[in-house]
């Protein structure tokens, strides 16, 4: 293979912009950037960037409205916990607890109170390999904020119904081995807004939800309400 | 020029506040961008649950990043999109596989002009403007375009999707680009 001359890795800066590039070949451009003459690695970023300006304002043309509860989930997340607690904030805090009591012995933690050290919640949240994945649940939604650095995850349920008395909802991390419980949450500790984390996802690939009689069970032993794939 | 200039010069105030971990900087722009944003971002990928998490996802990057914001770089609108697209990219990348994703391209594959939604926070001249221009591509371009940027697919799959050479494919979106960015004027 000849070497790549200048003129070809300029030729290279629209699909780049454009992202229409494979990851391998983004890596491979970055990397003659790199070794290129200062004026050839100019040319390009002023290409790149005048590229992505066009696009920001042909983005006029493609302008959709986003759902009132994603502004109210994205502001959410951002909260700081030192905050003073809003009315809904409190209850959820409130259902965490309850679901605490729930959970001893589950492997659940709870969104903790606000103290020096972030929260496992916090660095979640600001951990840059976060995603987010969200599924119906009831006449509700469960959304999941999870890092696969900080081994961990956080999960807020909105408008979820609580279960019937004398069952729980409970959640099943899925992985190589099958489910294990990651935790109940009974009639009481769901609120409209209630969140909880999720430690040591490891490899499990799936949230699961079921409703389970009594307190809870060892295994799955009624039909999957939601999956939250966590890839 | 990205947008009224004034929108500018609003954004790149509201991006150094939410860079000091300012919450009303935040929301003011999060309110301020968000039908571009997750506009673009269902534009790709034809899907209001994906494209509402990865939107959540583009503003929580923002939240953590927006220190690193460099006005003599680029805008605000332009950072903020071409992270909105890098997401909603790399989403349909690894979320469509075999016969799935030759149907999505085949979605893709529609007329940009008259997908436009309308948006009362946007000036409706800009967005006749920008369909106008559009309009000025020539089909060959447009298809380009529309393969690569709204359907995901690389310069290299465009090529073997329109069986024209790499130089033809790149070249039409060289052209595409440059007609369009001296169209709507942007420095």
């Amino acid at each position: 293979m000849t070497e790549p001359t200048d003129f070809e890795l300029l030729e290279l800066a629209a699909p780049y912009a454009l992202h229409a590039v494979s990851d391998e070949e983004r890596a491979d451009i970055d990397r003659r950037l790199a070794a290129a003459p200062s004026a050839v690695a100019a040319a390009f970023g002023n290409e790149v960037r005048a590229v992505r300006e066009t696009m920001a304002v042909v983005a006029s043309a493609t302008t959709a409205e986003p759902s009132v509860q994603l502004r109210a989930a994205i502001l959410a997340a951002v909260k700081p916990a030192t905050r003073r607690q809003s009315s809904w904030r409190t209850k959820a805090f409130a259902s965490a607890a309850a679901v605490t009591i729930g959970l001893a012995g589950f492997g659940l933690g709870v969104m903790a109170r606000p103290h020096a050290t972030p929260t496992v919640a916090e660095q979640v949240m600001s951990a840059p390999d976060m995603k987010s994945v969200s599924r119906p649940l009831g006449s509700g939604q469960a959304t999941v904020m999870f890092s696969r650095d900080r081994n961990a995850g956080v999960l807020v349920m909105n408008n979820v119904p609580p279960p019937s008395p004398g069952t729980v909802y409970q959640m099943w991390l899925i992985g190589a081995n099958g489910p294990r419980s990651a935790g109940t949450m009974g009639p009481a500790a769901v609120q409209p807004t209630t969140m909880a984390t999720l430690n040591n996802l490891d490899t499990c690939r799936m949230l699961a939800f079921t409703v389970e009689p009594g307190t809870g069970s060892a295994q799955p032993t009624t039909p999957i309400l939601a999956e939250l794939p966590l890839k | 020029m990205t947008g009224p200039p004034q929108l500018s010069n609003d954004l790149d105030a509201l991006l150094r506040r939410v860079a000091r971990g300012d919450n009303d900087a935040f929301a003011a722009f999060y309110d301020h961008t968000k039908s571009r944003v997750y506009g673009l971002v269902i534009r790709v990928l034809r899907d209001s649950g994906y494209s509402e998490e990865t939107t959540q996802e583009v503003y929580l990057e923002v939240w953590r990043t927006a220190s690193d914001y460099d006005s003599a770089k680029g805008s605000a609108l332009a950072w903020l999109l071409t992270m909105a697209h890098r997401r909603a990219i790399d989403r349909v990348r690894s979320e469509q596989a075999g016969s799935r994703r030759e149907s999505r391209y085949g979605a893709a594959n529609v007329d940009m002009a008259s997908d436009v939604v309308s948006d009362s926070a946007i000036a409706g001249d800009e967005r006749r403007r920008v369909a106008e221009c559009l309009k000025g591509l020539t089909d060959a371009q447009r298809q380009c375009i529309e393969l690569a940027y709204y359907g995901g697919m690389t310069y290299a799959e465009v090529s073997q999707r329109l069986a024209a050479n790499l130089s033809t494919i790149k070249s039409r979106m060289r052209d595409a680009l440059r007609g369009l960015r001296n169209c709507l004027d942007v420095p």
